[in-house]
């Protein structure tokens, strides 16, 4: 027999992915989206337009006293990470968090004690271990194909995302704090190793007014050898006709690997528009989604966690202490 | 092994009258195999016994500074193969026996000529993307066992100094000087060399752009040689890779290969514009300087390497 869904609530839709993840809410049976918190009056008044059967706070106090949920997810800007990760786990509230899990390392340590202390499940949105794409590398590795993993060469280019990602106190930073994490987590998973060392830099920014970084580019020594590297740039022009990419070369003693994760496409044109690709491939984050509920039921460590979360941030914050005229910054970071 | 590629563009434009290399049946065999009359052991020789106006200097790195210096005190104009040399003391030698002879001296950096970074190229003077702000560029290809040199460092300067170097260059050009680097990488995968055979550089422009360049010999041998280019500025971006450009594709029951439909390549554009500057007096697209500054870079990053840090240019004294 099957478990009544688990009720969920989302927490902010200031990160356009908390609208990816109530589509894939609303498309599996084993959770419901039960309440949502949206502070912003104009996303309130989208939402309510959208879902008029959902009760919508604009207090994420008054949601966790009234509402008996089991789990939400985290998607406000990423410095509020941790006020409103605090908030849910106090309440006794699994959390699945986006990614960067929080923009300071204190508070990713805070969010683990916390859910140690009240046995929580913390999950980090890292959908690229659900990916089918980069799941099957993944799969390759481990039998061998390519014997050991020499270097990972990693590219996650994007448009420039625009609002609060601008804004480095909401934000905690720009293209570096937005785009390292991903590729960096897939890296740990795929060498089940830690960075030893962090080498950034970042260039005149491609967008002259933007008070956060556009480009950098990054190169890492994992304790192993392994060397690798991130182009984490918002390098994509606003017209360019998907998002971004997140694309891997991992090269082994016994062959190479790539992976173009986002280049599954349908090319579309209609007349008056720019060419654009409609994404033809795997649908990662309900697959994440899913299991996300199935950890929370099962009391299972998600595949990746809140310590996932906090590793691929303390690579970034070395990556910014490189730039910042740190040079090579070695890891684990001081306090 | 490039000496295939130059000798063809070559026979199209100009009278090529000797062959030298210092293994008589490759210098016989490769002389008859292109109908030339004359094949000879040593540039001394052919200086004593033949006449001509440009010496092409196709050897392995090493030896390029002794044979270009030497031909260029004969009064020969020199095209000198990439990279111009593996120390900067040498490169000077050769820019100073140009100078003094009053000789025409180019080192064949190919990507120049190249179609698609000449479109790139051309695309950034016309201002169509603004400042170039971000660039990446790569080649990859299994370990060179042609040769044998590639094999020690102190013959072929590795991965970085033998191909990277291509790269390193071509974003000189189009973006300017470089300020600062970081290396990483080293020997990963190979057995029995001293030379590396992986590296990646981050690069920092005088400025403010910055770069990535990747330079792999440890692809697996299946592995065709690949290439690409991605440059970002102000206002938009150029793109493109082996994939995009060599657009016929052969495929028979022992394998397949791509084929670029250009009909002049970058090694007889690039022959062509060194004949043109000697005929004309023009300086060449890459003088002995220009090459000398992108053999600088490259020296950098192997002493980051080496150092584990960031190295800021110029060199001090500029030795592997």
């Amino acid at each position: 027999m099957m478990n009544d869904p688990l009720k969920i609530g989302i927490v902010s839709f200031a990160h356009m992915h908390a609208w990816s993840y109530l589509r894939a809410l609303s498309e599996i049976e084993e959770g419901e989206l039960s309440a949502i918190f949206e502070e912003d009056p104009e996303r309130r008044r989208a939402l309510e337009s959208r879902f008029p059967d959902i009760a919508i706070y604009s207090d994420l106090r008054e949601m966790l006293a009234r509402e008996k949920l089991d789990a939400v997810i985290i998607t406000s800007e990423n410095a509020r990470h941790i006020s409103h990760a605090r908030e849910a786990m106090l309440r006794g509230l699994h959390i699945m968090v986006e990614k960067p899990i929080t923009t300071r390392l204190e508070d990713a340590d805070e969010i683990l004690s916390l859910a140690e202390r009240e046995d929580l499940i913390v999950q980090t949105a890292f959908p690229m271990r659900y990916h089918d794409a980069t799941v099957i590398v993944r799969d390759l590795i481990e039998r061998g194909s390519i014997g050991e993993i020499l270097v990972i060469t990693a590219t996650n280019h994007g448009r420039y995302p625009g609002g609060w990602f601008g804004v480095k106190e909401l934000s905690g930073g720009g293209a570096m704090m937005d785009h390292t994490v991903h590729t960096a987590d897939l890296m740990r998973w795929y060498t089940g190793d830690e960075v030893k060392k962090v080498y950034a830099v970042r260039g005149r920014n491609i967008r002259e007014n933007l008070e956060v970084d556009d480009i950098g580019l990054i190169s890492l020594t994992f304790n192993g050898g392994v060397i690798g590297s991130i182009d984490c740039s918002w390098s994509r022009p606003s017209t360019y006709p998907i998002w971004g990419d997140v694309w891997l070369l991992v090269i082994g003693t016994k062959g190479c690997i790539y992976v173009d994760a986002f280049a599954s496409r349908v090319e579309s044109v209609i007349e008056g528009d720019r060419l654009r690709w409609k994404y033809s491939g795997a649908d990662a984050d309900k697959v994440m989604i899913r299991d996300f509920i199935r950890c929370v039921e099962e009391g299972r460590r998600p595949r990746a966690d809140g310590f996932d979360g906090r590793q691929a941030l303390e690579i970034t914050l070395a990556a910014y202490k490189s730039v910042e005229g740190g040079g090579v910054v070695q890891l684990p970071l001081g306090k | 092994m490039i000496a295939n590629s130059h000798v063809r563009a070559w026979r199209d434009l100009a009278n090529v009258v000797a062959i030298v290399d210092v293994i008589p049946e490759k210098a016989r065999g490769f002389a008859e195999g292109n109908k030339i009359d004359r094949w000879y052991t040593s540039v001394n020789e052919a200086l004593e016994k033949c006449e001509f106006d440009i010496v092409d200097v196709c050897t392995p790195t090493f030896t390029h500074c002794e044979i270009a210096v030497e031909a260029m005190n004969n009064g020969k104009h020199v095209l000198c193969e990439k990279p111009i040399a593996l120390t900067l003391e040498d490169a000077d030698k050769m820019i100073k026996a140009s100078e003094k002879n009053k000789v025409k001296f180019m080192v064949a950096h190919c990507l120049r000529f190249w179609n698609e970074y000449r479109i790139v190229k051309e695309s950034i003077d016309r201002g169509e993307i603004g400042e170039p702000r971000i660039a990446r560029a790569y080649r990859y290809i299994s370990f060179p066992l042609w040769g044998g040199w590639q094999r020690e460092m102190e013959k072929s300067g590795g991965v970085l100094i033998d191909m990277g170097i291509h790269d390193l260059d071509y974003l000189r050009w189009i973006i300017g000087e470089v300020k600062e680097v970081y290396a990483n990488g080293g020997i990963l995968k190979s057995k029995g060399t001293d030379a590396h055979d992986y590296l990646h550089v981050l690069l920092k422009f005088e400025g403010e752009a910055i770069a990535f360049v990747e330079s792999s010999w440890i692809h697996p041998k299946s592995h065709p040689f690949t290439y690409g280019l991605e440059v970002v500025g102000e206002r938009g971006m150029l793109k493109f890779s082996r994939e995009t450009s060599e657009v016929v594709q052969l495929w028979t029951e022992g394998g397949g290969e791509t084929i670029s439909p250009l009909k002049r390549d970058a090694i007889s554009l690039e022959i062509e514009h060194f004949l043109n500057c000697i005929e004309s007096g023009e300086e060449p697209l890459v003088t002995g300087l220009e090459a000398r500054k992108s053999l600088e870079v490259a020296l950098a990053a192997i002493r980051s390497v080496e150092e584990g840090r960031p190295v800021r240019l110029p060199l001090n004294g500029g030795s592997i």
